[in-house]
């Protein structure tokens, strides 16, 4: 075990808890409260998921919405099925006889869920294989993910008869799992997803930690001298992006359950670079730092709002410019610079200054 | 026949809009590598300038152009000085951060003004159509096109014909040899970034009697123009003028034979392949990395 | 040790920074003051005051919250003052929906008062129906839906379009071009239109939909150029409008000869298109600015001396105005004690009420009974009005749809 993983694990456990402990209490227990802070828990993982593929390969995908998005809809699409005798209302409105095939299987929960988590990675999927096979990177990623993103949330709103178009998919029952009827108020509710949620990092810090995580950092960090080790680069960033849209599914279908409706506004450009903001708050190097971000950012949004009904914008922007021009490594950032500090001073104090110059840690670049 | 020829005219419009939003942004990108996601508020504000300009002191828009070219061009120049300088040497952040410049100004603008659309009228002596055949064309659409080509040249000129020119030329391909050469490359830098602030400025302007302005106009032109820059090739000119008039000219012929939504997404499926075939861009310019 | 105390520093900045920002009090926790219930009625108002449709809704919020006032200043209701709560949705459905949840259940407001466009009140239809409360909806909408927790004020399609559509076939032809936005509202309003059309004997030569914000319409210029229809009929919306209306102008294609017909166009749109560019087109609605009643003229101008002379009044702000009064009457009409959604819901249908348009009465629908008027805008900015209906119409959210109907039981299928 590595000295790094045990600090990831014990912010872990750390983080568990406040979630898992004090959230709920702090919030009185409170079904209202508690669901609006649901919301900010699944957006953690998109928020994550972009950590994965930006902060550890260094892929820089503008396009994490349209992956969130088929998560949405998935989810969204069963439960309109369930609520709705025969076809659903919005199709009949747009003169649609029968069920389109692809709205079948979601029927069933089971096809959906895996739908949800399948789809999304598989048209990542394709997306990657397309780019990095022609060895793209850096702003062109960027620019054809973004490309793809405005290209796909057209489609929906286009094909209004299949997707509900501008209006998305309202009216949804609510979710049966194993017998337990969700109720979205409930404080089961937010363990589950406070559960996806930490599956989640989980997931994020195995993938970060094993030696698949060594080879993408090694990618961002110089693709060529990797290639020229042997490995094959495209293939690693083609998992890597997959991995991280399968969670923006996961993570798409997590928000749907909490708002119970799903529109395309999840797949526009802003909502993407709300994403990208997210992480670059909590700081994409980490994957917990990311989630916290996602968590943070919503928390501050809704507060300020409250606050300053007319020019909460206007701070979250000059805040967001701060962060950006002062702590470009995020929360996580701040966190580790700290440690480094007083890493340090103990350092100077124990041992000669000398010698912990020689240990300082190279700094991170800031982009690739 | 004629609906062909009349959509040609629209493609050239279209273009030629795109273009003028285009090319501060492929200026400033193409020296700096600053991708300017505030650009589309730099329009924004400039659509304002105009409208400011008219509403209190009776300017038409041609008038106003040139106080609007310098009035946003010093915001852009200020935005450089304070906050994108400092973070050259991370290129990706300047994405976050111009997004968050893009914000603040969008806010400051509604908070100032007010979110509700306002009116700009057009140039008096602009008014009126030519007429050929059954081809309709807008003078002052024509008046755009012949801008844009005008200021493309004038930028061209400016690149290629002047002491700032070479001085940015030779930022660009090396910024330490030129500095020790006893060129300013900060102040080289700044006017750079002001000149292409400055005709996001003027795009402003011009657009404003075509479209409806209001704070939030910037957020859809920026995503175009950013297109527009990548298609036509790192810090190439003719690259961005040939990929406005491509994306401009397919914008329009696809709208004519579906509508204009699947048109857009199939404009966008050829920016995706031609990325993915030419990544470097259509004409990828002669600078080394 | 080292490694230790390195662990339990990591340890507390991490609970600094995540809980840190959990528990900084007043700022980031802090709920509203608490007000005891029973001494005021809270009531939400969710109108977006940034974002892209903070354009109209921003008028919406302020001509609601003027009627707020007015009636507190009058005294409120049974003496109980209304406690408007603003929520600035942000132009997102999203959060439209989420601060709905926030107005309905944590702020406990007995009506939220809200929304300009068809897909936040979708948004937010879930949300009322499963807390049980009362959305009063002012805007024109398309039809076919028939909740019990919505106040429909605005224009369902058989109000905007019966006397209008007989009306331009007769005075203009019988070739219609219809252009809208690409959603669920414009395709409504076609479908109705379309029929009407059938019945009186005209066509569609087109029907095209562009994206929401899209605003290049050279396409679509040259394409009624080359069908020459009678009529253009319109649900372009926002700042589309205002892009088509202008470029539309600039092709010099004449009023007189092809006039555009809009549902959506307002004196807010109207506003930023500009007198010239307006004028001589036509629009169809229950209420214009400059429409004579001694109602209106109090409304104008209580509006222009309270938000600038500049401000302009126009048909969903009329509603989000007498929504509020409306709902003060039903308030009025039922014992203080016994607040609920059926109450509420009880005591409103039936209240007539003078508005500005004229007199307003709430059907068991929940559907409002206007006054559709035509109107021609002039090179001032303002409508003329040409000629509005003998009598109240009533609302027939289904009247597209044959066997249909919204009724006080909800929707019946004959």
């Amino acid at each position: 075990m590595t000295k790094k993983l045990k600090y990831d694990l014990v912010a872990y456990a750390l983080f568990a808890a406040v979630i898992f402990l004090a959230v709920p209490a702090y919030l009185n227990f409170e079904g209202y409260e508690l669901n609006t802070f649901a919301r900010y828990l699944s957006l953690g993982i998109v928020s994550l998921a972009l950590a994965l593929s930006w902060g550890t390969a260094g892929i820089l995908n503008l396009g994490q919405a349209a992956t969130f998005g088929m998560g949405s809809y998935a989810m969204a699409m069963h439960l309109k099925l369930k609520s709705s005798q025969g076809l659903p209302d919005f199709m009949s409105w747009n003169n649609v006889e029968e069920l389109p095939w692809f709205w079948v299987p979601f029927h069933s929960l089971s096809f959906t869920l895996l739908a949800g988590l399948l789809i999304p990675a598989s048209i990542g999927g394709i997306i990657a294989i397309f780019m990095f096979r022609a060895r793209i990177s850096g702003v062109f990623v960027a620019v054809i993910t973004l490309a793809f993103l405005v290209a796909f949330q057209l489609l929906v709103i286009e094909q209004q008869g299949y997707t509900g178009g501008q209006n998305g998919l309202t009216g949804l029952a609510p979710l049966t799992l194993l017998g337990w009827t969700v109720d979205i108020y409930s404080l089961s509710f937010y363990y589950l997803i406070a559960a996806c949620l930490f599956v989640a990092i989980m997931i994020g810090i195995y993938l970060v930690h094993s030696k698949f995580g060594l080879i993408l950092r090694a990618i961002r960090e110089d693709a060529d001298r990797t290639r020229f080790f042997g490995y094959n680069v495209a293939s690693y960033e083609t998992a890597a992006f997959c991995i991280s849209a399968a969670l923006a599914g996961w993570s798409g279908m997590l928000y749907t359950l909490v708002l119970e409706f799903a529109s395309p506004t999840y797949m526009s450009v802003s909502f993407s670079l709300a994403i990208v903001i997210w992480c670059a708050v909590g700081g994409r190097e980490s994957i917990i730092a990311a989630a916290i971000g996602a968590i943070v950012v919503n928390l501050l949004e809704v507060r300020l709002s409250d606050v300053f009904v007319e020019g909460w914008n206007l701070i979250l922007g000059v805040t967001f410019v701060l962060i950006v021009m002062f702590m470009p490594r995020g929360l996580h950032g701040v966190v580790a610079g700290a440690n480094d500090w007083i890493a340090r001073r103990k350092d100077s104090r124990v041992s000669n200054a000398k010698h912990s110059n020689l240990k300082s840690r190279p700094e991170i670049k800031g982009g690739q | 026949m004629d609906v062909l020829f009349n959509q040609l005219f629209s493609g050239l419009s279209m273009a030629s809009i795109l273009l003028i939003i285009a090319l501060g942004l492929a200026i400033i990108y193409g020296s700096m590598g600053v991708i300017n996601l505030a650009h589309g508020e730099l329009v924004m504000l400039g659509a304002y300038a105009t409208w400011a300009l008219q509403h209190f002191f009776g300017f038409s828009i041609l008038l106003a152009l040139p106080f609007v070219f310098v009035a946003v061009g010093a915001v852009g120049w200020l935005i450089e000085k304070i906050i994108v300088q400092r973070l050259y040497s991370r290129p990706l952040d300047t994405i976050l951060a111009t997004w968050g410049i893009g914000i603040i100004l969008q806010q400051i603008v509604r908070i100032a003004i007010g979110p509700e659309s306002r009116f700009v009228s057009g140039p008096e002596i602009l008014r009126g159509n030519i007429q050929i055949g059954n081809v309709y064309m807008s003078n002052y659409r024509i008046f755009v096109i012949v801008l844009s080509i005008a200021i493309l040249g004038a930028t061209w000129a400016i690149m290629t014909r002047t002491e700032f020119g070479t001085k940015l030329r030779a930022v660009i391909q090396n910024r330490s040899i030129s500095e020790c050469y006893g060129i300013e490359s900060e102040r080289i830098y700044s006017l750079t970034f002001a000149y292409g602030a400055g005709l996001a400025g003027v795009a402003g302007a011009l657009i404003t009697p075509l479209f409806s302005t209001i704070p939030t106009m910037g957020t859809g032109l920026v995503v175009n123009a950013f297109l527009v820059v990548i298609v036509g090739g790192l810090g190439s000119l003719f690259g961005t003028a040939l990929a406005a008039v491509l994306i401009g000219q397919a914008t329009a012929l696809f709208s004519i034979v579906m509508n204009d939504t699947l048109g857009r997404i199939a404009v966008l499926i050829c920016i995706i392949l031609l990325i993915r075939l030419r990544p470097r861009g259509l004409f990828p310019g002669k600078t080394r990395n | 040790m080292k490694r230790r105390e390195f662990l339990s520093r990591v340890s507390a900045l991490g609970v600094a920074g995540s809980a840190g920002a959990l528990s900084a009090p007043a700022l980031l926790l802090g709920t509203r003051p608490a007000h005891a219930l029973g001494d005021d009625i809270p009531v939400g108002l969710l109108f977006s005051l940034t974002g892209s449709v903070a354009v109209v809704e921003h008028t919406l919020h302020d001509a609601a919250l003027m009627a707020i006032d007015e009636i507190n200043a009058q005294g409120g209701i049974h003496g109980r003052m209304l406690r408007p709560i603003v929520e600035d949705p942000a132009s997102d459905p999203a959060t439209y929906a989420d601060r709905a949840r926030r107005l309905m259940i944590r702020d406990k407001c007995v009506s939220v008062f809200g929304s300009y466009t068809s897909a936040s009140r979708q948004a937010v239809l879930p949300v009322v129906e499963q807390r049980n409360n009362l959305y009063w909806y002012p805007t024109l909408y398309e039809g076919r839906e028939c909740s019990r927790n919505i106040m429909y004020g605005g224009a369902v399609p058989n109000q905007q379009q019966d006397n209008m559509i007989a009306w331009a076939v007769e005075n203009f032809g019988p070739r219609f071009y219809l252009i809208g936005n690409n959603y669920v509202y414009p395709k409504e309003e076609n479908n109705y239109c379309k029929k009407l059309l059938s019945e009186l004997g005209g066509e569609v030569v087109h029907e095209e939909y562009v994206p929401l914000g899209h605003s290049d319409f050279s396409s679509a210029i040259n394409r009624i150029r080359a069908e020459k229809p009678d009529v253009i009929f319109a649900t372009v919306v926002g700042d589309s409008d205002v892009a088509f209306a202008r470029q539309y102008h600039a092709a010099e294609l004449d009023p007189e000869k092809m006039p555009v017909i809009s549902l959506t166009r307002s004196e807010v749109e109207v506003k930023a298109i500009g007198g010239e560019a307006a004028a001589g087109h036509f629009s169809s609605a229950p209420y214009f600015m400059n429409h004579a009643s001694a109602e209106n003229e109090r409304f104008v101008e209580a509006y222009k001396s309270r938000y600038g002379g500049d401000q302009v009044t126009h048909f969903v702000s009329e509603a989000a105005y007498f929504q509020v009064y409306q709902f003060k009457a039903a308030m009025e009409a039922l014992d203080p004690k016994n607040v609920t959604t059926e109450t509420i819901r009880a005591a409103a249908v039936g209240t007539k009420l003078m508005a500005p348009q004229g007199e307003v009465l709430i059907d068991e629908n929940l559907h409002t009974h206007l006054w559709p008027k035509v109107a021609q805008w002039q090179a001032d900015g303002q409508a003329q009005v040409l000629f509005g209906t003998e009598e109240r119409v009533a609302p027939k959210p289904y009247a597209a749809y044959d066997g249909q109907s919204c009724t006080g039981a909800g929707l019946v299928e004959a």
